[in-house]
């Protein structure tokens, strides 16, 4: 790509949608220059802040024309590298500012622009009783749009899946500046394959994504926190798995070893209680049945070797929440450096994913903190070593790799939900390679070279 | 001053600091005026009121701001700081300031004088250093002009304990916050204690257990400025005080005490003033929203911009310093009821100050550096940081932002120190991404440092 290209496509942009919305100084630039991965610094070329559809269209209208690359970001959480150009002469086309939302509660839905927050979509629909599940632990920032792109996932994913189970319909605007709209904004429809999941989880390699329909739920009657305390990891696990297996599903269902407890305990100071694993699940349902379902994902529990307690009074639910919610916060205080693993394993192999883990810290002799949202068999082993030392971060890089081959060999996925980006490509291709075959590839290059002939859309990522 | 990196405005406010004693460079005879036949001449006890340089001249800041408003589009506050040192030479500005502006300044200097009459009628005993009271250059610290501050806050040691000053209580949370904090860090042998008004007046009406009666009804709420609730922790003190007070009905605005919307001093009103305002808006509409009639608050700064701000929005409801309620309270009829020993929590949100072993460029830098390496870029500060909301989240506004753009001046990215500063200075200080950081990343401080770096870093044609 030429910058010549860039120049005039820029000009032409300025022309269109207003200079202001076109920022060219370093300064702005390299405040774009990287995503939550960190280790990915490119600034773009351009940064053009989208404020209507109308400048998204023009934007892919006029870098398809002139074959300039373009990167979607919403606000750059992405923990792969997702967010930041691969490429140089990139513009950055910034969806923030596009945050318009409107919920719909007579048709059950709410309609939110790329830009909204997570948060802002659920705070929205709260008001009105109703509540929007899927909850990425950055939902307070990560945008709608991005969410979408990220198929992202959350706590709440146990018993609501992730984003692809909420959408009802999307607009989305191609390389050229056509707009596409997929689906309707009714629970039920039909016509022809679903486009709408090519979309989710393109990770901006395919198009933009404006605005999406996306389903609510109402708010839970009552929710009870139960708090499980294990003397082995893998007892947690079967716990786990037993939870599921005797048809129990709680709203969250979360597990944290023996190291993330005690990195929260020496780094925050909580006085949380101390344990080689922790699982926490919110039971939700009506007030007469919930009680009941408490005393059976106890009984689970219990009959896996752990000790439980459970409360449905808010403080002391906070209070048995404390170690979940300082978990990022005390590994990213202890350590500088952090890769932040995603693994998916089936539920019944869980008891192995996290004996072989530790076999692999105890290997390496790097501290693993593993906490995540074992319910959906999402994993987040944090991988933690000084940048400062190449020794460490060598280390750091093969225990990536081979957590990442671990969820490949038990039939899991390399990434539950951060996605793929930059960091995993690699591993990417081996998942591809080990499950998929080669045909898949080959069609979603197609379809790539379809809708994007031109290969301007976030390239460098996935294998684009 | 030999840094021509900082804006024309921000150089006259810190050279009068430094040269006249006050912001706006009125002099010490207009300065000290409204203390005459109140106080004594000198500590008493080693006790001094502290009026500070912004409360004695505020209102011709509030004047020359309103003047600005007006003349937007026409001049800008560089322009109009370039006026001033003319005036000056022509001998009309003082008098100029004060025929044009003398009427508000009144009001500012009551909220003085009707702290002195509260304090005195609790038995405080202190006195007033006048003409040799020096100022504490606070906003040299502020506008990161470290190494000035330095040297000015060891002349004000210095003059402190010859004239045998051992306590000091300030009406400016400002201030206050420089002799609790900034003092003790930048200045060796720093041991002068230092209170805010409220805390002293709190912990008097506890020991002495009084109850006031106000002698009318009035529906008030409080905002709490960002220094005196987050950066020293005195928040409970004005509710008890409040609660004191018969006739008042308290309402509490939704954000408050450490989670305060108070969007900073910063200087962004002198930098930014455009900004500054819209920021300020958003407050004032959700102190309206009380339903109160009256605000208050304690600070010169929160004062002139709330006052300012519901001016402009053509909302009739008065803004006043706490001290005048309680003043206005105290001159009725005074019950002793309760004595009880005075416990307030001393609330401690932000985390541990960065610090540079030296202020040198060499220090300033690696500090910088190891610090804003460890920013995850998770963006939880953006959510909360006033000015990246006020102009749809532009990353090189926003607090992440803001580390990223610190992050690559001191590692030398194409980035110009000038461009760089531009954006710390539209930073209001506010803290609230100091207190949200998972990472415990005192964003706030960090600004002030790379607004240093960037002032002394000599790049970009800037003579160091
Ligand atoms: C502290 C922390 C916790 C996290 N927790 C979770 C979690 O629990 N679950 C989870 O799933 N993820 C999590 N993430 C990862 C990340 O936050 C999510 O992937 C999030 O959905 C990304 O949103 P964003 O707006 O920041 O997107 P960005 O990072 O800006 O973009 C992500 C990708 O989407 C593309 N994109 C963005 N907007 C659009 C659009 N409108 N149209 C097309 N493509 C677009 C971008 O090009 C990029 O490829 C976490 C990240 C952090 C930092
Ligand atoms: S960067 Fe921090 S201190 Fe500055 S305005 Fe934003 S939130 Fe406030
Ligand atoms: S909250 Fe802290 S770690 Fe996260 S982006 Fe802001 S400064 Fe960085």
């Amino acid at each position: 790509m030429l910058a010549s290209s860039l120049s005039n496509a820029l000009s032409e942009i300025r022309r269109k949608i207003g200079k202001e919305k076109v920022l060219t100084e370093p300064e702005d630039l390299y405040a774009y220059s990287l995503d939550a991965s960190t280790e990915h610094k490119t600034p773009p070329s351009a940064v053009v802040r989208a404020y209507s559809e109308d400048d998204v269209r023009v934007v892919l209208e006029v870098a398809n024309k002139r074959k300039v690359p373009v990167v979607p970001r919403g606000s750059g959480t992405s923990l792969t590298g997702a967010s930041v150009p691969a490429v140089p002469n990139s513009i950055l086309l910034d969806l923030s500012p596009m945050n318009g939302i409107e919920v719909c509660i007579e048709d059950g839905y709410v309609m939110a622009e790329a830009g909204a927050t997570v948060l802002q979509v659920d705070q929205e629909c709260r008001k009105y009783g109703f509540f929007f599940p899927p909850d990425p632990a950055s939902s307070r920032i990560a945008t709608i749009g991005g969410a979408l792109a990220e198929n992202a996932g959350g706590l709440r994913g146990a018993k609501f899946g992730v984003m692809k189970n909420w959408v009802l319909a999307m607009e989305v605007i191609v390389p050229g500046g056509k707009k596409i709209r997929i689906g309707e904004p009714v629970y039920k429809w039909r016509w022809g394959p679903d486009l709408l999941s090519l979309f989710i989880g393109s990770e901006g390699t395919l198009g933009v994504i404006t605005r999406a329909w996306l389903k609510i739920h109402p708010l839970p009657e009552k929710v009870v926190r139960v708090l499980g305390l294990f003397d082995r990891i893998e007892n947690a696990g079967k716990a786990i798995s037993e939870i599921r297996r005797r048809g129990y599903v709680p709203m969250i269902l979360e597990l944290l070893d023996r190291e993330t407890i005690e990195i929260v305990r020496e780094v925050l100071g909580y006085d949380v209680p101390l344990g080689e694993a922790m699982v926490i699940a919110d039971i939700d349902g009506p007030e007469e049945a919930v009680w009941r379902i408490v005393k059976e994902v106890r009984k689970a529990m219990e009959e896996s070797g752990g000790e439980t307690t459970a409360s449905d009074d808010p403080e002391e639910m906070e209070q048995l929440y404390l170690a979940r919610q300082g978990a990022y916060a005390a590994v990213t205080r202890a350590y500088p450096g952090v890769l932040l693993e995603d693994i998916t394993v089936p539920l019944s192999k869980l008891m192995i994913a996290l004996r072989e883990l530790d076999k692999l810290r105890k290997e390496y002799g790097l501290r693993m903190p593993i906490f995540g949202h074992a319910g959906d068999g999402n994993l987040h082993p944090n991988i933690c070593f000084d940048p400062e030392d190449p020794e460490q971060v060598r280390k750091a890089r093969e225990m990536f790799l081979k957590t990442g081959k671990l969820a490949i060999e038990l039939g899991g996925a390399i990434s539950g939900e951060h996605g793929i980006g930059i960091s995993k490509k690699d591993l990417f291709l081996e998942e591809i390679k080990a499950v998929r075959g080669e045909g898949y590839i080959e069609l979603v290059t197609q379809i790539k070279e379809l809708l994007d002939p031109n290969g301007i859309m976030n390239p460098g990522k996935l294998w684009f | 001053m030999s840094t021509t990196a900082v804006p024309q405005i921000v150089r006259f406010a810190a050279e009068n600091t430094r040269d006249v004693g006050d912001v706006l460079g009125i002099g010490p005879d207009q300065r000290v005026k409204w203390a005459r036949g109140l106080l004594p001449r000198g500590p008493v006890n080693g006790t001094i009121f502290y009026a500070g340089e912004m409360y004695p001249v505020m209102g011709n800041a509030e004047g020359a701001f309103r003047l600005m408003r007006r003349l937007e589009g026409f001049m800008n506050i560089n322009t109009l700081a370039k006026a001033g040192p003319i005036m000056k030479k022509l001998g009309i500005y003082t008098t100029g300031a004060k025929a044009l502006w003398g009427g508000i300044n009144e009001e500012y200097e009551r909220a003085l004088q009707d702290a002195v009459f509260v304090l005195k009628k609790l038995g405080v005993e202190m006195g007033y250093l006048f003409e040799d009271e020096p100022p504490s250059g606070v906003a040299l610290h502020t506008y990161g002009l470290l190494r000035e501050f330095k040297e000015h806050a060891k002349g004000v040691h210095e003059k402190l304990k010859e004239m045998g000053v051992r306590r000091i209580i300030a009406l400016d949370p400002i201030v206050a916050t420089a002799f609790k904090l900034y003092y003790p860090e930048f200045v060796e042998g720093w041991e002068i204690e230092s209170y805010h008004f409220v805390e002293v007046v709190a912990k008097k009406i506890a020991e002495q257990g009084l109850k006031l009666k106000l002698g009318r009804k009035v529906k008030i709420t409080y905002h709490d400025p960002c220094y005196l609730a987050r950066t020293i922790g005195v928040v409970d003190e004005i509710r008890f005080i409040i609660s004191r007070i018969e006739g008042v009905e308290y309402i509490e605005p939704p954000r408050h005490g450490v989670n305060t919307g108070c969007s900073g001093d910063g200087g962004l009103e002198l930098t930014q003033p455009p900004l500054a305002r819209k920021i300020s808006y958003e407050r004032i509409e959700e102190l309206r929203e009380t339903g109160a009639d009256l605000v208050y608050t304690s600070c010169p700064a929160c004062m002139m911009m709330l006052r300012t701000g519901f001016d402009s929005l053509n909302y009739k409801i008065g803004v006043y310093d706490l001290a005048s309620l309680i003043a206005e309270a105290m001159r009725n009829e005074i019950d002793r009821v309760d004595p009880m020993k005075p416990e307030f929590k001393r609330y401690n949100v932000l985390p541990k100050s960065p610090k540079p072993k030296s202020l040198s460029l060499e220090d300033l830098a690696e500090m910088l550096r190891r610090d804003t390496d460890k920013c995850k870029k998770c963006g939880f500060c953006n959510v909360e940081c006033p000015t990246a909301n006020a102009l749809d989240m532009l990353e090189s506004r926003s607090a992440r932002g803001r580390m990223t753009l610190i992050n690559s001046l001191v590692r030398g990215d194409p980035v110009r120190p000038k461009e760089v500063l531009d954006r710390l200075y539209s930073c209001v200080l506010c803290g609230q991404c100091s207190q949200i950081c998972p990472v415990g990343l005192h964003v706030q401080e960090l600004i002030i440092y790379g607004r240093a770096y960037a002032i002394y870093s000599g790049r970009a044609g800037v003579p160091s």
